[in-house]
């Protein structure tokens, strides 16, 4: 096993090579001109061809890769263009908010995925009938799952908040996680906590629900696969209950395909951020690259992209060790 | 009613599924008395009933499609068809237990052995888990807990199925054909330790088998199923000795032997197929393939009971020997397939003495080891192969025996041309390049592409000109005895022996110089096994094909080789000619393959 943590981080390293090697090419590629856009659209040439030499942008490529690099490895992203602050305190203050709800709708998603899942394998009536839900759930978008979650639960039902991480009436503690929830319980204010649960619940299911749906009809059809093994019926001749067979021996074997799935799902959310923030004005990253993108401000557009691909890459990561933990014959290869 | 009474008694037991093509009767009538304690073998080809009989006993039936249950399968009282899921939940461990065909996939991959043989017993110590294992043979006991299946053996996995079975003391056991999957010397070790572990602690045992060597080694009494019912039953030796029913002379006959008794002519084959279980039967359901059957037959079964013999036969112990040759001792006519092909053997056409197969000269097949951590030295190679020389001659016949791991199946590939060797030459002989027959023919056939068209690929691939490919598809279905519908027939259509000759017709479609088989009758059931030996014979003399036969069955070695090699260890430890090496084997090793054969001995048919 600590032989193959080794080989994975080996490759999770490469993996972050290749990452800033393509934004890098992205920057180098895309027309835009970050010099002007910082001297401002009235400044002189002059001015602007200063500002190039100043920031590099006159020496030759594979220089600009070399700086590049060793400014990434000193986790230094530049300067935000429209902002002005340093790209990575601009992602320090924004990241804490996309994290929270990206890992709440991760958990959500495997949580329904796995329950799903379990329902659909167990056939039945409630099989058919969730089969017939998923297939129509799959096949309708985030941002409108996110308006219809709003429109029943904050225009109808009006017990649920629709925007925001926390309502006007509470004070934002500072620090020292920026996860709203996870300070709330340190500096021991229970309503904010609560006040901050119900901001993450829409948005958090908005974001969760496709994922969950993919994972539960992987998990299914797997299940299915494994209760037709050998092992499976040794495990009914031991006299054993269903639900032991179920949940000690089949849930384990069949969760492989699973955990892919729950990996690559990460992606996808990771990419609905953008909309899901926009939707329920959640401050995260996903407003940022929004509102960045506008602006064409490049050093804030990369370095996000960074961090998202970073948190992509370290997910799967875990997922890839998970996945050997559940079936021991992955380890030896 | 525990103590004296049968541990398992079936009565008329009927088992019908429901398919879209219409019920498939799996068991029509079954009744089978098990007594506390008997070690009982139930005999029969596949498609007998015999499993899904096994398989009612302990309530695990599977649930897609729904059996529909008839007659009486009392479990120590307790009736398994009338019986709630509950209820025969609750018997299973306790008062029957299982050990099923396949090692490899009857252990959870994911949990360890200990944790396995703890839950069977319902929860047990590490030291008891460890005093179960070591009952059973298994060596380091407190070490092997720790391992996961895919660590041990195929043997050593078995012993684990066994340890389980055995741990809460069941009154009875299934054994599923429990050593089918199991090499030669390991299979016999398996069946005595659990003849043994059965008679021990006074455990009943149903041992479910294809093969009536391995129920005549350790049982009691023997059960021969047929089309879902028991034809004959009786203790081992009456049956072996003194068959009533032609179907166990039959079977009894089809059994390729080591003692040599078929020498140079075909194995016996039962003629035709077993009944169709979606027809209903009237009569008896063996008439259409027997030789001693007239009309008396067809009308209701006759049932002779005495003692503890009983047959369902009109005419019992009328026939004593199964008739010489079968259907194919008729079809040895050379069959016109290798005419209009100039690439086969040229050397004949020149009258040159024709060149080898192939020849092998210090091969070598290593395999890399992964490195236990990046950066890492890498480990020493495994060697498969450690320098063979072999020679196959212009259509000769070279069995290669062997165990799992041997290294048998690696130089085939290499032959082949699936793996390069890793030192050494392979030099095949002029004509159409070497083709293989594998044992799981279902799996080396595309699921849904016709018969037809798959053997007419292979006709493209070698260049055969398309006017000719429709002449050439039906000649070669007929040639390896598949009826003219299997052209348009998907493989899943067919039965597994009509799937293997569908595989060998697509691998002689254009006849090769040289016909690889791995493993090819292992999978199929003993009369099938006999009839695709034969095939395989009479293709070589017909299309003057060499034969290498990959196998660890060494009575297959006899029916077809002229040559066997023995190898062990990648290494050939003996090669002589088939009669020498089965009559005067001179390895030890050789000698302990030969012992290890499950024989029926003194098959004195009285005349």
């Amino acid at each position: 096993m600590g032989a193959l943590v080794l080989r994975r981080f080996g490759a999770l390293l490469a993996v972050l090579f290749g990452l800033a090697c393509i934004v890098f090419v992205l920057q180098t590629v895309i027309p835009s001109d970050p010099a002007r856009a910082m001297v401002g659209a009235n400044a002189s040439q002059e001015a602007v061809e200063a500002k190039k030499a100043e920031l590099g942008y006159d020496d030759p490529l594979p220089q600009q890769f070399t700086q590049y690099l060793q400014r990434l490895a000193q986790g230094d992203l530049q300067s935000s263009l429209r902002t002005r602050n340093e790209v990575t305190a601009d992602l320090r203050e924004f990241a804490p908010a996309t994290f929270e709800l990206a890992f709440s709708a991760f958990v959500l998603a495997v949580a329904m995925g796995l329950g799903l899942g379990l329902l659909l394998a167990g056939g039945g009536r409630a099989g058919r009938i969730i089969r017939i839900f998923l297939i129509g759930g799959a096949s309708v978008p985030a941002f409108l799952t996110g308006l219809l979650l709003i429109l029943v639960f904050y225009s109808w039902l009006g017990i649920l908040p629709a925007s925001g991480r926390v309502g006007d009436n509470f004070i934002v503690p500072d620090g020292p996680t920026n996860l709203l929830v996870v300070d709330s319980i340190i500096g021991g204010t229970p309503d904010l906590t609560l006040d901050a649960l119900k901001h993450l619940i829409l948005p958090a299911l908005t974001l969760a629900l496709l994922p969950a749906l993919a994972i539960a009809r992987t998990l299914s059809t797997s299940l299915t696969q494994v209760e037709r093994e050998d092992y499976v019926r040794t495990a009914r001749s031991k006299g054993l209950t269903e639900r032991t067979v179920l949940l000690k021996h089949a849930l384990r074997n069949a969760s492989g395909p699973a955990l892919t799935m729950s990996g690559l799902q990460v992606g996808l959310m990771l990419g609905g951020v953008v909309v899901v923030e926009r939707i329920f004005a959640w401050p995260g990253i996903g407003l940022y690259i929004d509102q960045s993108i506008a602006y064409s401000d490049f050093p804030a557009i990369t370095g996000a992209t960074l961090l998202l691909g970073t948190a992509y890459v370290l997910v799967n990561f875990f997922v890839d060790l998970t996945q050997a933990w559940a079936d021991p014959r992955i380890r030896t290869v | 009613m525990t103590g004296t009474g049968p541990v398992l008694d079936v009565q008329d037991l009927h088992v019908t599924f429901a398919s879209s093509g219409g019920d498939v009767h799996a068991v029509r009538g079954a009744s089978l008395q098990i007594a506390p304690g008997e070690v009982v073998g139930l005999v029969g080809e596949s498609g007998s009933g015999k499993s899904v009989l096994g398989l009612t006993a302990l309530g695990l039936l599977p649930r897609k499609p729904e059996p529909r249950l008839e007659g009486v399968v009392l479990l120590d009282g307790l009736d398994m068809i009338t019986a709630t899921d509950e209820d025969m939940r609750a018997r299973r461990g306790t008062d029957i237990s299982a050990v099923f065909q396949d090692p490899m996939g009857s252990l959870n991959p994911s949990m360890r052995i200990g944790a396995q043989v703890a839950e069977a017993a319902g929860g047990a110590t590490d030291e008891e888990v460890a005093e179960m294992l070591a009952a059973t043979g298994i060596p380091e006991p407190e070490h092997k807990a720790r391992a996961y299946p895919h660590e041990l053996s195929g043997g050593l996995r078995q012993r684990v199925m066994i340890a389980m079975a055995l741990s809460r003391h069941p009154k009875l056991i299934i054994a599923d054909e429990p050593t089918t999957a199991l090499d030669v010397t390991v299979q016999a070790k398996v069946l005595d330790l659990l003849a043994a572990a059965s008679r021990e602690r006074g455990v009943a045992l149903l041992l479910v088998t294809h093969d009536l060597g391995v129920a005549a080694r350790i049982c009691d009494r023997i059960a021969v199923a047929y089309a879902g019912r028991i034809v004959e039953e009786g203790t081992a030796a009456q049956l072996l000795q003194q068959p009533h029913h032609p179907y166990t002379v039959g079977l009894l006959a089809s059994r390729p032997r080591l003692d040599g008794s078929i020498a140079g002519g075909d194995l016996p084959t039962l003629p035709g197929r077993p009944p169709d279980p979606r027809l209903p039967l009237a009569g008896c359901a063996f008439a259409p393939r027997c030789p001693a059957a007239d009309a008396q037959c067809a009308g209701p079964l006759a049932i002779h009971v005495n003692g503890e013999r009983r047959n369902e036969c009109h005419h019992p112990g009328v026939l004593t020997r199964w008739p010489e040759g079968g259907p194919h001792a008729g079809r040895r006519d050379p069959i016109l397939l290798k005419a209009p092909n100039p690439v086969v053997a040229p050397a004949m056409v020149r009258g040159v003495p024709p060149e080898p197969a192939v020849v092998v000269r210090g091969a070598v097949r290593e395999f890399e080891r992964p490195k236990p951590f990046p950066f890492a030295k890498r480990p020493a190679p495994f060697t498969a192969v450690a320098g063979v020389d072999l020679e196959v001659p212009h259509a000769g016949s070279v069995a290669i025996v062997g165990e799992s791991g041997s290294g048998k199946s690696t130089l085939l590939r290499m032959i082949v041309g699936l793996l390069e060797p890793t030192a050494g030459d392979v030099t095949l002989g002029p004509g159409a390049p070497p083709q293989m027959i594998f044992q799981d023919a279902g799996a080396s056939l595309t699921p849904w592409m016709p018969i037809g068209k798959q053997i007419e690929e292979r006709l493209a691939a070698l260049d055969v000109p398309s006017s000719e490919r429709g002449a050439r598809v039906a000649a070669t279905l007929e040639a390896v005895g598949l009826p003219a519908e299997a052209q348009t027939a998907v493989p899943r259509a067919l039965s597994g022996g009509q799937r293997q000759r569908a595989a060998i017709a697509r691998a002689i479609a254009v006849p090769p110089a040289l016909l690889a088989c791995d493993e090819p009758v292992s999978a199929l059931d003993v009369s099938l096994a006999a009839q695709v030996l034969n095939l395989l014979c009479h293709l070589r003399e017909t299309l003057d094909i060499a034969l290498l036969f990959v196998t660890h069955d060494l009575a297959a070695a006899r029916a077809v080789a002229d040559e066997v090699v023995v190898m062990q260890r990648g290494e050939i430890v003996e090669r002589a000619a088939t009669e020498d090496l089965f009559t005067d084997p001179q390895h030890p090793y050789t000698r302990e393959l030969l012992a290890a054969v499950p024989e029926i001995h003194a098959m004195a048919v009285p005349a």
